[in-house]
């Protein structure tokens, strides 16, 4: 090793003190908890994200709900943590992050026991991309499914919006996950140190090579740090409880028209007024003699008072995902909900002979999985598949 | 002696077997018998209603109608005293009054689904006398 090692002491680790036979401690406790939970709620967040089915949602929000509060507790740690766990000890300027990338480069990169520079910009980003996936998740969650702490202050656009970002912020993040296992298989390789071993065991042995003393040896003061978190859930808490009881934006209880629900409900499952816009109910009202290939036909007043109910309350007056997604009918077929393109690709996956069972009985029986059908929401934590034949 | 103790178990079955028999049912009989005076003006030689005229009209393939609903099979099933199933999934009550007891005996309802059915299935209005044929059938299943 032809390292210049001349501006930091040859061997570190005496910060946080050293066990017996060469070994150096350095990631404390909190810090490895941090890590390995983060690796798990991530990739509970990333599965459930890109491959999960719509009913894994409400994992999905449970593992970013998580994430956020690893996040806050990583950025309290960083300042009140162990000596390698604070973000002095890698706040590296830029000529250190290239002189590292340029070692690297040559497959002789400068060793350190803590956050190697490279290593301290990636988390840096990550942690940038974390709070922008979980502020724009929020976003998506309130603006598009209506819930969560945002529910009452974004619009449907707004969180469609937020969701093209999260995801691209979703790729962004599995480029630097393959670039950290990459960079640590590479460092433990030419460091000749089990890098893995060290998150578990929290030890390093010490290395000659190693170069980074942290310039600040103070221990860790875990009770500020708690104080702090504290300190922050206490302020936060009347924000998001004010926050979670907002109602959400575009969403009102409708309790079923009489009339509508015995007429309609005779024959077919009585949809949510907001699956339809209103001129696509009212071209149905005035056909009812031919409607989907029967006479439907009903007495001038009876249709008058269905049309005038389902018109008032048609998708144009809510902001859900379906009143969303449903606002444009199938130019072909503009009273069917289930000719839309959306509603085909959202049911793309289910077979034929699942529509054809007895417990779902057919296409256009919403309530048969989505469980909260009646209220317009369409949850995707409501949806549920009869699984008798 | 005899005399004296039927008549107590003569009353006591009728009032036990003539809710079954489902005759008794003066909605029923009501617009069976405005059905009656209608298909007297509309035929002349009327002779009452018949079930087996209608267990043909409940079970024929008609061509009239709507493609989609060729006979009162189609949703009503083949067999008056089981359920049966709106295209669109629903379940509907056995037409048979023995199943549904208190079927045809709301006028405004009567008038509705005949009105709709017969059309989608017949392409036409059926006659006071398919109507009271159709409900004689099923009140006798």
């Amino acid at each position: 090793m032809t390292i210049n090692q001349s501006q930091r002491p040859a061997v570190a680790g005496v910060a946080t003190g050293n066990d017996p036979g060469g070994w150096a401690r350095v990631w404390d406790l909190p810090t490895r908890l941090f890590h390995w939970v983060l690796v798990v709620s991530v990739a509970v967040a990333l599965i459930t994200g890109f491959v999960a089915p719509e009913w894994w949602m409400g994992v999905h929000s449970v593992a970013g709900y998580i994430i956020v509060a690893l996040v806050v507790f990583r950025v309290v740690w960083a300042l009140f943590g162990g000596a390698y766990s604070r973000i002095a000890s890698f706040a590296y300027g830029p000529g250190r992050v290239l002189e590292h990338l340029r070692g690297a480069m040559l497959l002789r990169p400068r060793h350190y026991l803590g956050h190697n520079p490279a290593g301290a910009v990636m988390i840096l980003i990550l942690f940038a991309t974390l709070t922008g996936l979980t502020v724009t998740g929020l976003m998506c969650l309130g603006g598009e499914e209506k819930q969560g702490v945002l529910a009452g202050w974004v619009s449907y656009a707004t969180g469609n919006g937020a969701k093209v970002v999260h995801e691209a912020l979703a790729f962004g993040l599995l480029g630097m996950i393959a670039a950290h296992v990459i960079g640590v298989a590479v460092e433990s390789l030419l460091s000749r140190t089990n890098l893995v071993g060290a998150m578990i065991s929290g030890r390093k042995r010490l290395n000659a090579a190693a170069c980074d003393a942290p310039s600040d040896p103070r221990p860790a003061r875990p009770f500020v740090a708690a104080l702090s978190l504290v300190t922050v859930a206490v302020a936060l808490a009347p924000v998001l409880t004010l926050a979670a009881r907002t109602p959400p934006t575009g969403v009102y209880d409708l309790a079923m028209d009489p009339v509508y629900a015995a007429e309609c409900g005779d024959c077919h499952y009585a949809y949510h007024p907001s699956l339809l816009p209103a001129r696509s109910w009212d071209g149905m009202m005035a056909a009812l003699d031919d409607h989907f290939g029967e006479d439907a036909s009903l007495g001038t007043k009876k249709t008058a008072a269905i049309r005038a109910w389902l018109v008032s309350n048609a998708s144009e007056n809510w902001d859900t995902e379906a009143a969303n997604r449903f606002r444009v009918p199938a130019p072909d077929a503009p009273w069917e909900i289930t000719a839309t393109a959306y509603w085909k690709r959202k049911h793309g996956d289910i077979a034929a002979t699942d529509f054809k069972r007895k417990a779902v009985g057919g296409k256009g029986n919403c309530i048969a999985c989505h469980g909260d059908a009646d209220s317009g929401r369409f949850d995707d934590q409501a949806i549920s598949i009869p699984d008798n034949k | 002696m005899i005399r004296f103790t039927a008549l107590p178990v003569l009353a006591v079955l009728s009032v036990l077997v003539v809710p079954a028999v489902a005759g008794a049912n003066p909605g029923r009989d009501a617009i069976l018998a405005e059905l009656s005076a209608q298909a007297k003006d509309q035929a002349s030689g009327f002779a009452g209603f018949d079930a087996g005229r209608g267990d043909v009209l409940f079970r024929h393939r008609h061509t009239g109608g709507k493609p989609a609903t060729p006979a009162c099979t189609s949703c009503h099933g083949p067999s008056p005293i089981q359920a049966g199933e709106t295209r669109a999934g629903k379940v509907i009550d056995p037409l048979a009054v023995s199943r549904t007891p208190e079927r045809y005996s709301d006028p405004e309802k009567v008038a509705k689904w005949f009105r709709r059915n017969c059309n989608s299935v017949l392409g036409r209005e059926c006659t006071a006398r398919e109507k009271g044929d159709f409900i004689t059938f099923m009140t006798s299943q």
